[in-house]
């Protein structure tokens, strides 16, 4: 009987149900976009911030003071530690060496230029580079990963050749030796005579101090210095967590004895992605090294991550309460046009319990039938809005499903439940008056 | 008579009205605090982008003549124009300028990068220096220095300390007043007054480069690095790449994501109006059947329903933006930490937004052209 009711219902005035199943689709079309997108934004808005290039630096510890100006060191090659280019593949067997998204070495050479008459400084780095990690896989990486802004006219090296590209300062200023194509000729000093050929494959423009120097493969900068496999500085750059309190303590825990983490606090700081935790895990894996946060960079990113983050959430928020508005104010519609309905049904003897029972099973069959085309239909907005906002569409989150159902059956109900409860207090005489 | 008709229509049926008014208030709050927010995001970001330091660097033109071969003093220019200039820039846009001189000295026989700068922007210019001391408040202070933590752990320094710095023959003495925790090259640096290290160094005039830290978005710092160029011709002035490109890609793609979203949301809210606004159309059948039979012509009661609804578009409208302001002022300084201010232009645009899907909402009664009185009277 009921189920028939309720049947009847559907079949014989569909057109009714539109305006109630419409607000369910689209509202929950919208929660079920945002919700998708605000789950998955902090990943994304993370990697795009590596465009900003490596957020940690390892130099060797118990190093002479380096005397760096813009960049470029300025100690003699044979004053201070080194670290071993061998080592780098371990980078990619840390606990969280998949946020590892690049590292590169660097070896700062000064060099003289036979062509130019003048020294210069050679800075041996990657561009792309296999480095073997000790799985046995291969991993290539190099500045194209860790220094994304980095512009060159003409082409990169080939870091296995003699080749070279010239900072754009140094090649407007002796427009006559560094020529596209041409070779130069470069030596550890002025006395060693002879010197190392190189091809000159582009004119590199950085806005730093690169722009005043040579770039080389890191192998031509270690052969000229005469410190094979060996480099100064790595780059590094990783996907973190913003910093929380819990990472402020795991980084004062480093270097204060006095401040210790308890075991489930270093858990749980070991197993996040933080910037603190991965410099750990890097030392742990390089030892010797000194790992420092680049916080110019690593702080304006957690900075904007987590206020963009928190804006989202509100606008979130805002689109929920917008999709519960819309059910509610249609679904308060629908009791109320039905009102002569409800009349004839009190008339003829039902209980406020059956007539609240057939409407409100009517809206949560309608709930789910909306929440689930909803659902469909805002994980493909998502999708698009991915697509169109990152690059790559958002991949749709199965365990939405449920809760989007959950969400258009509650608000339905509650959206209909003022309006019953009015009904209840319905006198079928009025009613039926049509007063 | 006809605004008379709207008064009692608008306050006859109080019960439903609550429900539509409720409706327009709430959709308005939400898209007007959505429009300002949108609106003031940008600019909150763009400062926030601001802690990566300067985005303009003045340096020595390329082709100007190699002062030196030797790689321990790099090209040097003149200070004088570019000092002025920097003295002149608006500090609205300007966060902070500051000219830098880098020499090689040595303290404790310890060779050691100086930086001559002007020391009261450093605070301004670099935003995540982390700093165990004391600022220097004066440019023109030259017995403090600010010490890199990587100097003040090798040269056993401590705030309060006295420095000394040789460069040949001279030397200069000065006090600690802060070690600064850059996690960047700074750490390696003293940072003294530029007179002191010029004088030190014999180099009068004389700075390495200069930074200048511009507000704004990617294209309004690369514009006025233009600006700066053509004063400054015979020095090469350009944008910060790292932080020009990243800003911008980024800005853009925050932007694009919060305006999709308040897209939706303006949609869905719209609709909420929409589908209330026509149930009370619906509702008003039966008082078009009365004014009908009393020989009312169909337009003039149309309009009088048009402008009840209109009535309750613009006072939903109007309080909704109210709240919405009150509500991204909230958001502002929950998320940045500043109150955003609200726009003027989100008003109007507010209330007009919630007349017109009012007013669209209240299309139905067209339809109510073809009701015949009777049938409607008879209740059918």
């Amino acid at each position: 009987m009921f189920a028939r009711l309720l049947g009847e219902s559907f079949a014989r005035n569909p057109r009714r149900k539109l305006l109630t199943a419409a607000a369910l689709v689209i509202g929950m079309a919208v929660a079920t976009a945002t919700l998708t997108i605000a789950l998955e934004v902090g990943d994304r808005l993370a990697r795009e911030f590596r465009s900003l290039g490596a957020n940690l630096l390892v130099t060797p510890e118990s190093d002479t003071l380096p005397v760096e100006i813009g960049g470029v060191d300025y100690r003699p090659v044979d004053e201070g530690a080194y670290l071993n280019e061998a080592d780098l593949g371990k980078l990619k067997t840390i606990f969280w060496r998949h946020n590892v998204l690049g590292f590169t070495p660097f070896l700062d050479v000064p060099a003289y230029v036979l062509e130019t008459g003048g020294s210069t400084t050679l800075i041996g780095t990657w561009y792309q580079h296999e480095v073997p990690v000790p799985d046995g896989t291969k991993f290539q990486t190099g500045a194209s990963a860790t220094h994304p802004w980095w512009k060159v006219s003409g082409t990169w090296f080939r870091d296995d050749s003699d080749e070279c590209v010239v900072g754009s300062t140094l090649a407007e200023k002796y427009p006559a030796a560094f020529v596209l194509g041409k070779t130069i000729r470069l030596a550890a000093d002025r006395l060693s005579g002879g010197g190392r050929s190189l091809r000159v494959t582009g004119i590199i423009s950085t806005g730093g101090a690169e722009d005043n120097a040579v770039l080389v493969p890191l192998s031509v900068a270690q052969g000229i210095s005469g410190h094979p496999g060996k480099f100064r500085q790595l780059f590094v750059s990783a996907l973190t967590k913003p910093a929380d309190a819990l990472a402020e303590r795991g980084e004062r825990a480093q270097t204060d004895k006095n401040l210790q983490l308890t075991p489930t606090e270093y858990d749980r700081w070991f197993c996040s992605p933080y910037i603190s935790s991965i410099g750990f895990q890097i030392r742990t894996v390089l030892p010797g090294t000194e790992v420092h946060a680049i916080r110019r960079v690593a702080e304006t990113e957690g900075r904007i991550l987590t206020r963009v983050g928190t804006l989202l959430w509100i606008v979130t928020l805002a689109a929920l309460g917008a999709a519960v508005l819309a059910v509610a104010a249609t679904s308060a519609t629908t009791v109320l046009e039905r009102r002569a309905e409800i009349g004839v049904m009190k008339a003829l003897g039902a209980s406020n319990a059956l007539v609240g029972g057939i409407f409100l099973a009517e809206q949560v069959l309608l709930a789910i039938a909306g929440g689930a085309i909803g659902f469909f239909l805002g994980a493909g907005l998502a999708r698009f809005l991915g697509e169109s906002v990152f690059g790559t569409p958002a991949s749709p989150r199965l365990i939405l499903f449920p809760v989007v159902l959950a969400l258009a059956a509650t608000i339905a109900m509650i959206g209909s439940l003022v309006p019953l409860r009015r009904a209840a207090h319905f006198r079928p005489a009025v009613i039926l008056r049509g007063e | 008579m006809f605004w008379r008709l709207v008064a009692q229509l608008l306050r006859g049926s109080r019960g439903r009205l609550a429900v539509a008014i409720i409706a327009i208030v709430s959709g308005a709050a939400v898209i007007s605090a959505l429009l300002n927010l949108d609106l003031g995001v940008q600019n909150k970001l763009t400062q926030e982008f601001r802690t990566l330091g300067a985005n303009i660097v003045i340096s020595p033109a390329g082709d100007a003549p190699a002062q030196s071969s030797s790689p321990d003093v790099p090209t040097l220019m003149p200070a004088d124009d570019v000092l002025q200039t920097l003295r002149q820039l608006p500090p609205a846009q300007v966060t902070a300028a500051a000219p830098y001189l880098y020499i090689v000295a040595r303290s404790q026989n310890i060779p050691v990068v100086v930086a001559g700068t002007w020391l009261d922007q450093a605070q301004k210019l670099d935003a995540t220096w982390k700093l165990d001391g004391n600022w220097v408040a004066s440019r023109e202070d030259d017995s403090h220095c600010l010490v890199g933590h990587n100097v003040a752990r090798r040269l056993h320094l401590a705030p309060g300390n006295a420095l000394e710095l040789h460069y040949l023959d001279r030397g200069v003495q000065c006090s600690v007043a802060g070690i600064v925790d850059a996690g960047d090259s700074e750490d390696n640096q003293i940072f003294a007054s530029l007179r002191a290290v010029q004088s030190l160094a014999n180099l009068p005039g004389q700075i390495s480069l200069a930074q200048v830290s511009v507000a704004g978005t990617a294209p309004v710092v690369a514009g006025y690095a233009t600006h700066l160029a053509t004063v400054l011709p015979q020095f090469q002035v350009r944008p910060i790449r790292q932080v020009a490109e990243a800003e911008g890609a980024l800005l853009g793609r925050i932007r694009l994501l919060i305006i999709s979203m308040v897209l939706l949301i303006l949609i869905l809210t719209a609709l909420c109006v929409l589908a209330t606004m026509a149930a009370l159309a619906m509702e008003r059948r039966k008082d078009v059947g009365l004014m009908k039979s009393l020989g009312g012509s169909i337009s003039r009661i149309v309009g009088i329903f048009l402008a009840e609804v209109g009535v309750l578009g613009a006072a939903g409208g109007l309080l909704g933006a109210v709240l919405g302001a009150g509500l991204s002022y909230w958001m502002g300084l929950r998320v940045f930490g500043t109150a955003i201010a609200p726009r003027w232009e989100v008003l109007p645009a507010t209330v007009a937004l919630m007349v017109v899907v009012a007013l669209t909402g209240a299309l139905p009664l067209r339809m109510l052209g073809n009701v015949k009185p009777a049938q409607i009277l008879r209740g059918e």
